[in-house]
């Protein structure tokens, strides 16, 4: 099955280092995660959760999560930052 | 309606996000929303609902709704909420249905038919649908093909078709069996009850064992013969007759208690060895006997054992009149052996005849008992 994620890390020379999460936001209303860790803050304006050696935030209005699954999360709303610390 | 069955919770706790965590593990949670610092709204399948709800409760969160939506729920719902409903509604159908056929068939009023035969015939050409039953047509059916009904009728009452059959009487001309009631046993007869047939006897007639006493047929008035079953009770005086015999001398043969013993040794019935006193007994009876001696040898080695006991006559004189009563109750023993089933001994007598060593008693008990026997029963 054609995965893109996966095209585009193998035209990359140099892709170690990739495998730990993805994260795709799209036009700034979604945000869709793999490889997360567990949830960390739920909020409407505050989404954090744990990757591998790291915490994404996000921050924006009205957050909810579409989906949570064991690896996977799906992020909706008004999506203004996201940072990884 | 949603097609997908979900169920949505909203809760109420703390540290939320953990036990999100622990629900992501087991179940895809969706459209996750925290309303508060202690509440969230989220929903999961319908199917796993119950995994969440323990996991929830075990975490000690309130659950202060769930409500489930979608068709599969729907229709669980019916299952279990509506399912005596649809059961009864199910059982009237299925009743519905069999109430237009026959299931069961009764016969009544047949003796010498078989219902297993008429209801097989019923079954075999008539359907068993109520609608298709033509009652009269099996009626008509019925008294075609059975040549001993004369009449029937077919009715159906409920899921049972009832057929009332009546056959036909037979005639007295050729009803029953038409045999002779004969003599049990010599008597004179005492009593007469004719029911049917004709006498050829009467009171006071003496008959010996097998004569004819009434005959199974009668003679109407145009003097032609017709059969009939020969019934009739006929009483009768019975002799049952016993005897004994006395000698005024006789000889009695007694064992002396001397005994001789031979020993022979045989194989194959030849006699291989043999050990024989001398037999000096003017009178003498024996015994003898066959031993196995080996028991585990095939060869039949036997052992005849012959035992010669002298014997010794001794002459008894006897006079009759000193046993007189001992021998006239012999005599009348073996009478009364010859007594079966009778109503009641009438008269009882002996008489003594001499001859020139000896004395006969002959004892007659006469009892009264039927002596009619029809022989067809």
């Amino acid at each position: 099955m054609f995965n893109f994620l996966e095209e585009i890390k193998e035209n990359l020379k140099d892709s170690a280092g990739l495998d730990s999460f993805n994260l795709i936001n799209l036009s700034g209303k979604l945000l869709y995660v793999e490889g997360h860790l567990g949830l960390v803050t739920l909020s409407k304006e505050i989404i954090s959760f744990k990757v591998k050696k790291a915490i994404v935030i996000v921050e924006g209005e009205n957050l909810t999560l579409a989906e949570l699954s064991n690896n996977t999360i799906k992020i909706c709303g008004k999506i203004k930052k996201v940072e990884e610390i | 309606m949603k097609w997908k069955a979900q169920t949505t919770f909203q809760i109420h706790g703390l540290n939320q996000e953990k036990t999100l965590n622990e629900l992501a593990k087991i179940v895809t949670l969706e459209k996750v929303c925290r309303e508060s610092k202690t509440d969230t709204i989220f929903e999961c399948p319908y199917l796993k609902h119950k995994k969440v709800e323990k996991l929830l409760k075990s975490k000690g969160f309130q659950i202060v709704s769930m409500r489930h939506e979608g068709i599969l729920w729907k229709l669980q719902k019916i299952a279990t909420s509506y399912g005596l409903v649809l059961g009864v509604a199910v059982f009237f159908i299925l009743q519905l249905v069999a109430s237009q056929f026959v299931v069961q068939y009764e016969i009544t009023g047949v003796d010498k038919q078989s219902q297993v035969e008429i209801t097989s015939f019923v079954k075999k050409n008539f359907p068993n649908k109520k609608s298709a039953i033509d009652t009269k047509q099996i009626e008509i059916s019925l008294m075609e093909n059975f040549d001993s009904i004369s009449f029937a009728s077919c009715m159906i009452k409920g899921q049972t078709l009832l057929v009332n059959i009546k056959e036909k009487l037979l005639p007295n001309e050729i009803y029953g069996q038409f045999k002779p009631i004969v003599a049990r046993s010599d008597a004179k007869i005492s009593q007469i009850n004719l029911v049917s047939g004709t006498l050829t006897v009467k009171v006071g007639d003496f008959v010996r064992m097998g004569d004819v006493l009434v005959e199974p047929f009668v003679v109407d008035s145009s003097g032609s013969i017709k059969k009939v079953e020969a019934k009739a009770e006929i009483m009768g005086e019975v002799y049952n007759l016993g005897e004994s015999q006395h000698f005024s001398s006789r000889v009695e043969v007694s064992r002396t208690g001397k005994t001789i013993v031979q020993n022979s040794v045989l194989l194959f019935g030849l006699e291989i060895y043999t050990f024989k006193e001398e037999n000096n007994f003017k009178l003498f009876e024996t015994e003898s006997e066959d031993i196995n001696l080996i028991k585990n040898l095939p060869l039949p080695f036997k052992l005849k054992k012959t035992t010669f006991f002298e014997l010794q006559e001794k002459t008894i004189e006897s006079n009759f009149e000193d046993v007189k009563d001992e021998f006239i109750e012999k005599a009348r023993q073996k009478a009364l052996q010859n007594v079966e089933n009778c109503d009641k001994i009438i008269e009882e007598f002996y008489t003594l005849r001499h001859q020139s060593n000896a004395t006969f008693v002959d004892y007659c008990i006469v009892t009264k008992e039927p002596i009619g026997v029809f022989e067809g029963v």
